[in-house]
């Protein structure tokens, strides 16, 4: 089996469609769908129940975490196989100390469960295997060859994503008065602080002597960030869809200024969004 | 009430483990070593393949197996210290160049399609071998000084067979052709070969005793 595994071969079954994330963003339907009879509508708008896509919504955002886990599932396991065990220092095939090696096990196991658990969830908020498309932007964060860079862009990107999205539905289900969804979110948002904190750990350890090789991780995370950041559907504006969970994210290890770095990534990211809609309406509208 | 004060036998009766075992440190550190290294291999491999196999419910097992065996990885690590071996990296080797083209045959297949042989390679042929060597090393320590392997062999064990069971079933229900049932043979056959030049199980010669007595031993 090769070491590194494109993200192009990931092996899936009949039921899943994967679409380009930039074909989704560049769909000048999307323009369509904004525009409202005399609404200037900014965002996609956050998710309460009161709104009246709110099921369609939840569950499109259920799928999307299922499929999430998966590439999670799939990042942590390449990361056991595609490294060899040693001080960090050696030529060749980057090395890993053992012990990250078996963090990434256990974050195996733990997205695994994660997968099972959304699997049922989705069942359970109606929805089935395949219903919304697949987009591998997460699974090509988890591809970096330099360990440290695949860390940060894995679990303190990714993850920390997931920790927002996971708190975003956890509150959601609260509201919604559907508290298995809450009971489940929770349990999944124990484990990402847990994987995020695995990613800061280690991001300090193995750049401890190598201050030019952090500054590289964090500036990877940053671009993570902010292709994460969707366009504006994590942040912190009112009408995000997905907040930032600043009280999570700090049991996490991230820092104050770190968060406001990336809560003005995600404001950077949904201008830049709001611009191409704006483009791509002008071009539908001729 | 018992007189607290009477005198107890330190060994109750139902308390039946003996001193003598059949491992010296120094050979329980080798063994240990061994089993540190496979279970590396196949830790690593069983993450590699996720993302290689389209069927979900596999896909998430293997996953989840993955775990278990860095775990015992894990324990048999914390153990070579205990076992005057200061250096864990120093015995953490294979038994023998064999027991590497074993285990360069068994993490080759990539390709989706290749899942039963994935499977065959872990779960018919390397699971089987582990819980054999392990069982006779669980059998044959010293009961009294070995305590703390034969510790983390019950909980090994436990996790290996739950894991067999688990893979031989997704097996049985992927196998559903004459093609495929051949397959699963020729492939498991291969294995089964290399591991024989290997020494015949995970820790090399020995790793489950010999059953032969000697011409000596005969006329003794």
């Amino acid at each position: 089996m090769r070491k590194s595994f494109p993200v192009e071969d990931l092996a899936r079954d009949e039921r899943f469609v994967r679409v380009p994330i930039m074909e989704r963003i560049n769909d000048p339907r999307t323009a369509r769908r904004e525009e409202g009879p005399g609404k200037a509508k900014r965002g996609p708008g956050r998710l309460t129940p009161d709104r009246p896509d709110a099921p369609d919504a939840a569950r499109a955002l259920m799928h999307g975490i299922f499929v999430g886990e998966i590439q999670a599932l799939e990042g942590a396991g390449r990361t056991c196989w595609d490294f060899e065990v040693g001080s960090g220092n050696g030529e060749g095939i980057p090395e890993v100390p053992f012990e990250l090696k078996l963090d990434m096990a256990r974050q195996c196991w733990d997205e695994a469960r994660h997968c099972e658990i959304s699997i049922k969830l989705s069942d359970h908020m109606g929805t089935e295997i395949g219903e919304f498309s697949e987009n591998t932007f997460l699974y090509e964060a988890a591809c970096n060859p330099d360990p440290v860079l695949r860390l940060t862009g894995v679990n303190r990107a990714l993850e920390g994503l997931a920790i927002d999205v996971f708190n975003t539905m956890r509150e959601f289900g609260d509201v919604a008065g559907d508290p298995v969804l809450e009971f489940c979110e929770d349990w999944m948002l124990a484990d990402e602080v847990t994987h995020v904190k695995m990613g800061s750990d280690w991001l300090r350890r193995l750049t401890a002597d190598d201050k030019e090789r952090q500054q590289r991780a964090l500036e990877f995370q940053r671009v993570v960030d902010k292709l994460f950041s969707l366009g504006g559907f994590r942040g912190e504006e009112e009408d995000s869809p997905v907040r930032l969970a600043r009280r999570f994210r700090e049991l996490a290890g991230f820092k104050e200024d770190e968060m406001d770095t990336l809560a003005e990534v995600a404001r950077e990211a949904r201008e830049e969004m709001e611009a191409r809609v704006e483009a791509n309406r002008a071009a539908v509208n001729g | 009430m018992a007189d607290p004060k009477k005198p107890r036998a330190p060994f109750a009766p139902w308390d039946r483990r003996e001193l003598p075992g059949s491992f010296t440190v120094e050979e329980t550190a080798r063994r240990v070593g061994h089993y540190k290294w496979i279970e590396m291999r196949l830790f690593e491999v069983l993450g590699g393949w996720v993302a290689t196999v389209p069927e979900l419910d596999v896909k998430l097992r293997l996953g989840t197996h993955c775990y278990h065996h860095a775990w015992h990885a894990e324990l048999w690590h914390k153990r070579l210290p205990e076992l005057r071996e200061m250096n864990p990296d120093r015995l953490t080797v294979p038994p023998n160049d064999e027991m590497v083209a074993f285990v360069d045959a068994l993490t080759e297949p990539e390709a989706p399609e290749l899942t039963i042989e994935k499977l065959v390679g872990v779960y018919r042929v390397l699971i089987p071998a582990k819980v054999a060597a392990y069982t006779y090393h669980r059998n044959n320590t010293s009961t009294i000084t070995d305590a703390p392997t034969i510790r983390s062999l019950g909980f090994i064990l436990q996790d290996e067979v739950d894991d067999w069971r688990d893979g031989e079933m997704m097996l049985q229900s992927l196998i559903e052709t004459e093609d495929e049932l051949q397959r699963a043979i020729d492939h498991q056959r291969k294995l089964q070969g290399l591991l024989l030049a290997a020494g015949g199980g995970i820790a090399g010669p020995g790793s489950i005793g010999e059953s032969y007595v000697t011409e000596e031993e005969t006329h003794a």
